[in-house]
Parts: C-alpha cells; structure tokens; sequence
C-alpha cells in the first residue's frame, strides 16, 4: 500500500481508537508488554475451602487452632485468632500436624507382635475379634497390676484415663522426659497455686529470666513470642529490657539485650544475691511487707550470706562477661529490675534442673513478690482452676523417682501390663535406667501401646491398637497456664481418617472396655463425644463465659464453632500473701550443685542438654517438615550436634564436622561437632530428640554419629523435694573419634558473622534505644 | 482477555526487633507453598528450599557475644536484577509491586538465580517427591514445581488472588458474608485478617516481626514505613543526605539500588558487642 497522507491519518486514527479499546476492555498497561499467554496459576482461585476450629496437640501447651479443608483433605493448620492464649498465632510445630495426619509411616491397623520383644516386628491382626479380645482378656487378667502411660493429660481425657485405671485398679502416669514438677512444685510453695502461672509479658517493662528458654520450648513458647513482640515493640509504649542468666545461650538469651552465663546450678544463688540488694537497698515496692517476706533480723542474716561479693565468684562470673566489677554488675541490675516496674522474673529450664533445681526456682519466683509483681499487670498473672469440678486443669506428671519405682515394678513382676499412649519412655528416660531391658526381659509382662507411629516403646509393645491422629477425632483440653482467666480448648474431627487406615479413637477404646468390664458406674459414658457433651452442657449451665447460647445444642455447636470457651471474668487470684519468711525459708534450704558421676575436673565439662526448638525431646523426630526447620542458632537440620565453645574446640584440635565421643560416667554418644563463639569454655549442649531406634525412616534413617539420643548418657540425679530428673546435672568428657561428616545445616561452610564494621555496612543494622 | 482489577502495591515490613528466630514462618511457608521435603543431603549440597529462611549472624565472641536473626525472602524488588536476564520472560514485575515467576515459562537457564543478591530463587534440580499419602495435604491453590524450574517467594499471591475475588469482585465481607457496597469494593487490612488472604508467614508470625499490607492503605501497619523509606530514596536520588542514626528504617543492601518492597526496621541494642 502506498503511503499517502490520507492513508496515515486513517491508520493512525484506527490506532488511536484501538488504543483506547484496548485500555477499556482492562488490560492493565504495565503488563501489555509481557503478560504471559500462559496465565500464573496462582492467579486461578477454584473451590471453597472449610476452616474447623480445633485444638493443637503436637506439644504440650493448649493452643488453638483452626484447619482448611477441601474435598475432605486437610491442607493448612493455622492459629485460632479467637483463642485467648495463641490469639491466632502458632508455633512451627503446630503447621506439621498435616503431616502427622497424613504420614506414610502410619500404623493402619492393629498389629500383633510375631518377633522376640523389642525386635519391631509385628503383624496386622484384626479390631475384632484380635485386637479388642486380646485387650480385655489383658485387662481381665492384668488391669491390677497395669500402669498407663500417656502424654500429659487434662481436660476430659485426663479424667476418662484416670478413672479407667483407678476403676481397673491400676495406676495412670503423664510422661515428659523433661518434666515441669519442680516449676509446678515452685509455683505451689512459693504462690500457694495448683495451677502454673501465667506472665504478663506484653505489659512487662522489665523481664529477668533465669534458664528459662520460653521463646523456645518452655512451657508456653506461641503465647510468650506474641508478649514479647509487644514488649519489644508495642504500640502506646517504651520497649521493654531483658536480661537472661543462663548456663546456655539458648535462642531466648539471643533475644536478651543482656546474656549473663552462670555456672549451672547458681542461678538461685544470683536470685537471692538480687534479693540481699533490693532489701538492704530498700528498694522493693510499695506496700511490700519485707519484714515478713524476709522473716525478720534472722531472715536478714541468712540473705546476707548470699551478697554479690560471695555469690559473684561462687556463680563464676568475671569482669569480661558482666563488663565491669561483677559484684557492681549485680547491684545495678537489682537496682534496674526493682525501679522498671512492672517487672517479672521468670525461672524454668536448666535453672530447675540440678540438684538444687527447687531451691532455685524458689528463690527466683520470689523477687516477683519483691518488686510486687504478682497478680498484677506486668507481672506473674495467676490461673484460676477448672470450671468443671471434677475435671484436672492440670495434668500428673511422672518424676524420675516415679518412673524408677515403675522400672522396678516391672523387673520384679509386680507390674504385669503396661499401656502407652503419647508417651515413648524408653526413648525418653536416661538409658541408666534400663526401663528397656526391663520391659524386654519381663516374662510376665503384657505392653499394649495406643500409639498410631512405631517408636522405641511402641517396638516393645505386644499389642498396637492405633489411635485416631488429633485431626481425625475428638477431645478438649485446659489451658495451662491459661491466659488469667478459665480457658477451655475444643478438639474436633476436622476430616475422618484415609481409607486405608483404620484407627479406633482411643477414649473410646477405653469406654468400650470399661462398658464390657462392667466398670459403667465409674465410666457411664458410651462414647467420648457424648463425654464431651455432657462437659458442654454443665458449661452452659455455668450461664457465663463467651458464648451465649439459648439451648445446650446451640451452646455445643457454638464451642465447636469458636474451637473453645473461656470466661473474662472467671480470673485466678490478683493478690497472695507471700508465706511469712519466705525468704529466710528459701536461703536456708540453699544449697550448692553437686555432679555426681565424674565429678568436677579440669578435663570435663559441664554438659547442659536443651529441648530441641522443634523436635522437643524427640516426640516429633517422625515429621520432616521439624526435622529440617533448622534449629535457630546453629541451623542444624536432620542431625544431632554437640555444641562446642572455640577455646574448647581449639584445646581438643575439632573442626565442625568432626564426630565427638561424649562419654559420662554412664555411657557415652556420638554427636557432630558445632563450634559456637558463644558456648562457655566448660560447658557443652547436645539438643534432646533425635537418636530414635524404631519408627518411621524420617527418625530413624542415619547412622549413630548423625542421630544420638543425649538422655542415654545423663546421671539419674535428682532434683532434692521434687524427684524430678535433674537433667543439667551431668558432666562429661569429649574426644576425637578422627571420624568427620557432612554437617547438614542452612548456615554455609563460613561461620555466618556480622562483619559490618561501620553503621551502614550491617546486615543487621542497629539502632540505640535513645536514638529510636 | 485481563480482567479490571483493583490496583494495589503490597509490601512487607520486617521488624528486626521483634524477631526471635523461631521458624514458624519458615515452616508455615513450606505448609501453604507445596515446597518439597527438604532432606538432609539437600541441606548438605546447600540447595534446600526456603522461600523464607531466617539467617542468623553471630557477633562478638564469648562471653560479648550476640546472635542476631534477619528472616530473608524474596524482596520483590521494583528494579529487580532477577528480571532483565531472563530470556523468556518467566520472571517480571507486576503492577502490584510483585516480582512474578511464571512456572512454564521458565526454561531454566538459572540466570535470575545468578544474578539475584539476596540468594533467595530456587532451582528444581530434582522432581519433587513426596510419600503418596503425604500428597493429600498439598495446597490446590498452589502449582507444585517441577524438575527444571525456579521458584521463589510469591508473596503467597493465591491468597490474594482469593482476596481478590472475595472482597473486590463477589462483595463479600470475610466474616459476616455482608454485601459490600461497590464502591468500597478494595481490599483493607482488617478484611485481609479476618479473611485469612495474608501471607502465610505474616500470618503464622508470632512476635508479629511480619507485617504486610498494601502500601498505600492507610489502615495498614506498613504504610508510614514505606513513606519514609520512599524519602529516603528520593533523597538520595536528588544527591541529598539521610541521617540514618534516627530511624529504624532501611532496605537490605540500599547501595546497589535495587528498590524492594520488603522494609525491614533495625534492631535495638542498649548493650551493643565492641567491634575490633
């Protein structure tokens, strides 16, 4: 076509016009030019998905959650943003319980074992008639002289276990391998409680934490990490001050603005050298009555005894970690922490967990009394207890000295069946107590586990019935420590089991024994829904708390829909009288650490074992997705390494990767090295939860230097008034086994340090707190 | 044919300062992203997948010693050097202030990867395997990637598209399925909460060191950072000077000018290690 001046106006007004055109039927010009023929699947939403509100069980604490499901498969586990202790925040353990709902490694139907005990080897059998039959002739038989063992239990399933063993004379025991009865027994002499306190952290201006890993693990780590955002960065409010006095620099003392590392076992020693100054100083709060809380002029005395002058060097602090005179470092942090007000000490971990751990704990809870801090915003917020009368808000949990006796049963033929559910306490317990070889040469011994994954208990096990995963079945839960006020959690089906898998929930294998034992007087139920139920209905009969319903049905579908039910109003008590003399009490019931076992040299280390951020103490070692969340600070995955400080290292000529023998006076292990710059020159950590030897290949796939269990080589101290296993009690010896392997982590081979040396050249860049 | 959406600019803020380094955003990531196993030996050969990971850097030695944690995903840089090197075009930036990987058209010439300074796109050197049973928890609304391509962080982008669809086109408000007048029809903070549309680590955080929102809405918690950290580029385009010692807020590696649309907020430290 000839280019004429009619025929370029027309083309560019047909251009103009398509210009528009194209503007108005909405394609957006900034992707004219690449928008991809092939759209971003992303970019297609189909189908509805169903969000069930639900409980969390992968660890301990009672959180809530809610589940999407589509097409009757669970894809997401998220927080419930209603639940009043996570408000809608979790845990990355809570996300990895799709993976436990659908793990290949689970047990699909009952098994019978065909192999000598302990051998892992099993066949399927049927429910009926192999399965049930084979359990109540056991409990015929046995129930007398059986104990159950199971995760810790509240709520209504922790009534249903104890009232099943007690209705069949036996006895119901909650397994932890790292128990709270020591913090349980501190919370009670020191605030006269039954029921574990909660802190106040979000309102907190000053938080003093000794061992206490609560960003991590401790007791409540989804809830904690939610105040302490608030307390670091909140809105309406000055940031918050954290000092953390810990054996370990553990994740929580890498949050601290201030790590002190304490020799382990003097972390009360410290608590009551801060006491001695804020009494001498007179620094306490308003309204204390230090006279009383002291116990007088003899009171008085025996806190002298634990001056910063005397404690400093017993603690092993020097001038390179406080940054200055020591004994200056303590004064100025009692004078700090009795002026932030509100203030809140908190205790638990490695501080409770030598010989000494009570006293520790004790001394520690008390500075709360001190700086008046109890029952009131900021500080230790106290729990009220169950809404139910009947039904435990908290769970009874099995000590050292319990477990024991409980070995001793069974080597001696006094105890005849076990039954396990959510407990693996052979994996779990120091080896030195050889509840293995217990279990494997008791004769006259039946096991049944209720467990729906193979583990080193359920191996020894003669009977496996599998119970429901928690996403496929029913249940409620306490929270505890609750948020100040009554908090109850629901836990409901969210999908029904594959069809390849066949579980039978295990409260209600429980009531279908009871009901065919004849035992319906004590366990009158016919299932553990209508348990639950029977729970609901007396809650509506309450007529308070967050649900108004017209009738029990509505209240019933109301608590499943919110995923709970708690009561603003129904709080613990905001004000204790601290016990006259508690002070004196707890400085005279001071002791030193001892370590039994190789004892104090030059050649040994302290070892100071911690709860992995995400495997816990190996419970969870069957979910990949915790497995390979690689561990905060060294960013180990999959393995079990030994923390080493670089004097250490260097002394003993290790390199990371190199495979260390850590031997006590029990036994020893085989671990791989990490070099830390921030491991203490006489301690080294080992994290609890690998070193599985049956179960699912995500636990159990490495060779013994990769995967070791540290509680094979613990001493069976235990702590003084509670029996607990004093954990951190243990020394050890290291040497070079010339092995070296891989190190499987996210960090690279270059240590990862922060190199900036001028402001502007960090990757972390900092600001000072009067400059913010 | 594109339908007319609303125009947003999402951004996220990282507040160092609230950061525990405690992988729920790690783990809640791989959850919703359909992101594969990843396996002792993928960690050994330094290739494991994480969208989002959270890098600590040590400081000082014992006992002035510190730990210090920066979770790193994709910054969705508005000049991104991810997106030039591509030679067919399966990285580009949208209009949202997302940097856009579009999974078939990669062709896996791994440039982006190269050229990428946060090291945060992932390559398939192998096809993603799970356990048949494990399948079932995959997430629909995601593709899973297979052998040969890259992936990265796409600021969870099916849940905004569900957004999308939910608040702008049907009118429906997250909690109560009201009508929304049409009019109102853009898509808020508080409906992205309640209606679960925001990323899934944002979501999950519990500090709440997350933060996302779009960056023009003014009920958002990401706004006012990003006006400062926008001035603080226009000032240094124009040759002017930015007192950084009073604010908290900065872009990871400023110099090399690459305009993310993550902010991150510097950590406080009373007691800061003495640097040699």
């Amino acid at each position: 076509m000839k280019l004429t001046r009619r025929n370029f106006l027309a083309w560019a007004g047909i251009g103009a016009v398509g210009a528009v055109a194209c503007e108005g039927f909405g394609i957006r010009y900034g992707e004219l030019d690449i928008q991809s023929p092939v759209r971003l699947p992303e970019d297609l939403v189909r189908g509805t998905d169903n969000w069930y509100a639900s409980l969390c069980r992968v660890c301990p604490s009672c959180e809530g959650i809610v589940v999407r499901v589509m097409e009757g498969r669970a894809k997401k586990v998220q927080g419930n943003p209603f639940f009043p202790t996570n408000q809608g925040k979790s845990h990355a353990r809570c996300e990895s319980g799709l993976q436990a709902l659908y793990h290949p490694d689970r047990i699909p139907s009952p098994l019978r074992r065909s192999g000598p005990r302990g051998s892992g080897q099993f066949l399927p059998v049927s429910w009926q008639p192999n399965g049930i039959d084979s359990l109540r002739s056991a409990l015929q038989a046995r129930g007398s002289s059986s104990v159950m063992i199971t995760e810790p239990l509240r709520g209504h399933l922790g009534l249903l276990a104890s009232r099943f063993a007690s209705a069949i004379g036996g006895e119901q025991l909650g397994f932890e391998s790292l128990d709270n009865n020591t913090y349980r027994a501190a919370v009670k002499n020191v605030f006269q409680q039954d029921n574990l306190p909660d802190f106040d952290l979000e309102n907190s201006k000053f938080i003093l934490s000794f061992g206490a890993d609560f960003l991590s693990t401790w007791i409540s780590p989804t809830r904690f990490n939610r105040g302490y955002g608030e307390f670091r960065q909140g809105e309406h409010r000055d940031r918050g001050m954290f000092y953390q006095i810990d054996s370990r620099f553990s994740m929580t003392a890498a949050s601290a603005d201030k790590w002190l590392p304490v020799r382990p076992g003097w972390e009360g020693h410290i608590a009551l050298s801060l006491a001695q100054v804020i009494v001498a100083e007179n620094l306490q709060a308003t309204g204390v009555n230090v006279d009383a809380l002291v116990g007088g002029a003899a009171g008085t005395q025996a806190l002298n005894n634990f001056r910063p002058e005397l404690v400093a060097p017993m603690a092993g602090l020097t001038s390179e970690m406080t940054g200055g005179d020591p004994v200056e470092f303590l004064k100025n942090l009692a004078r700090s922490f009795a002026k932030t007000r509100p203030a809140v000490a908190i205790g638990g971990g490695s501080a409770g967990a030598t010989d000494n751990g009570l006293f520790n704990l004790e001394a520690i809870y008390a500075l709360n009394y001190l700086v008046g801090s109890v029952g009131v915003e900021g500080g230790v917020t106290l729990n009220p207890g169950s809404p139910w009368d009947n039904v435990p808000a908290a769970g009874k949990v099995g000590s050292l000295a319990d477990w024991t006796r409980i070995t001793e049963q069974i080597r001696s033929g006094q105890t005849k069946m076990l039954m396990l559910h959510g407990a693996d306490p052979v994996h779990g317990l120091p080896e030195s107590l050889r509840l293995r070889d217990a279990i494997a040469q008791a004769e006259d011994l039946f096991v049944v586990s209720f467990s729906p994954f193979l583990d080193d208990t359920s191996a020894m096990a003669d009977l496996i019935l599998p119970d429901r995963v928690y996403l496929e079945d029913w249940g409620d839960d306490i929270s505890e420590p609750g948020p100040g006020y009554q908090t109850i959690g629901m836990q409901q089906p969210v999908v029904n089991p594959l069809a390849d898998l066949d579980p039978l929930s295990f409260p209600d294998v429980l009531l279908t024994m009871a009901q065919e034992l004849g035992k319906e007087s004590q366990l009158p139920w016919s299932n553990f829904k209508s348990m639950l139920r029977e729970g609901s209905d007396a809650l509506f009969a309450l007529n308070r708390g967050s649900i108004d319903a017209a009738s029990a049905d509505d209240f019933w579908n109301r608590l499943l829909q919110r995923g709970g039910w708690w009561d603003e109003k129904s709080t613990g008590p905001t004000k204790v009288q601290a016990p006259n003399g508690l002070l004196r009490s707890i400085a005279e019931k001071a002791s030193d650490p001892e370590f039994s076992g190789i004892g104090i040299d030059s050649d040994s280390y302290y070892l100071v074992p911690f709860s992995h951020n995400t495997l816990l103490d190996g419970y969870n070692g069957h979910l990949p997705w915790l497995q390979s969340a690689p561990d905060p600070l060294t960013t180990v995955t999959w393995q079990t390494w030994v923390e080493l400080g670089d004097s250490t290292a260097e002394k003993l000529d290790v390199k990371e990767g190199d495979i260390i023998r850590v031997e006590s006076s029990k036994d020893s292990i085989r671990a791989v090295a990490y070099i830390s710059p921030a491991v203490p020159p006489d301690v080294v950590s080992i994290p609890l939860g690998q070193g599985r030897q049956h179960g699912s290949d995500y636990a159990t796939d490495r060779p013994g230097s990769e995967s070791s269990n540290v509680m094979d080589i613990l001493e069976t101290t235990q702590v003084k008034g509670t029996g607990s296993l004093a954990w951190a009690g243990t020394r050890v010896r290291l040497f070079k086994t010339g092995e070296s392997v891989s190190i499987s982590k996210l960090e690279g081979d270059t240590r990862a340090e922060e190199i900036g040396t001028t402001p502007g050249e960090e990757i972390i860049k900092t600001i000072k707190p009067e400059n913010h | 044919m594109v339908a007319q959406r609303v125009d947003h600019k999402w951004g996220m803020v990282v507040d160092l300062d609230r950061c525990t380094g405690c992988q729920a955003c790690v783990v809640a990531c791989q959850a919703e992203n359909n992101i594969p196993i990843n396996t002792k030996d993928y960690f050994q050969q330094r290739r494991a997948y994480e969208w989002i990971r959270i890098e600590r850097y040590w400081e000082g030695q014992f006992p002035n010693v510190k730990a210090k944690f920066i979770p790193i995903l994709c910054q969705h840089c508005e000049n991104a050097p991810c997106e030039p090197v591509c030679p067919v075009f399966a990285t580009y930036h949208n209009d949202e202030g997302m940097n856009v990987q579009i999974y078939n058209r990669c062709v896996g010439t791994r440039y982006c990867s190269v050229n990428c300074p946060y090291t945060v796109r992932f390559f398939n050197y192998w096809e993603p395997v799970w356990p048949e049973r494990l399948r079932n928890q995959l997430n629909p609304d995601v593709t899973v990637r297979s052998r040969g391509i890259m992936e990265k962080c796409s600021f969870c982008v099916q849940r905004l598209r569900r957004g999308e669809v939910n608040v702008e086109r049907r009118g429906l408000e997250p909690l109560t399925g009201e009508r929304i007048p049409t009019a109102d029809r853009k898509l808020n903070y508080r409906q992205m909460k309640e209606g679960n549309y925001l990323p899934s680590c944002v979501q999950a955080c519990p500090t709440n060191a997350l933060q996302f929102a779009d960056q023009h809405d003014e009920t958002g918690p990401v706004k006012e950072h990003f006006d400062e950290a926008n001035e603080q580029i226009e000032t240094r385009e124009h040759g002017g000077h930015v007192d950084e010692s009073h604010t908290r807020v900065y872009r990871l590696f400023e110099e090399i000018g690459t305009k993310p649309n993550v902010v991150y907020l510097k950590k406080v430290e009373p007691f800061p290690v003495e640097k040699a």
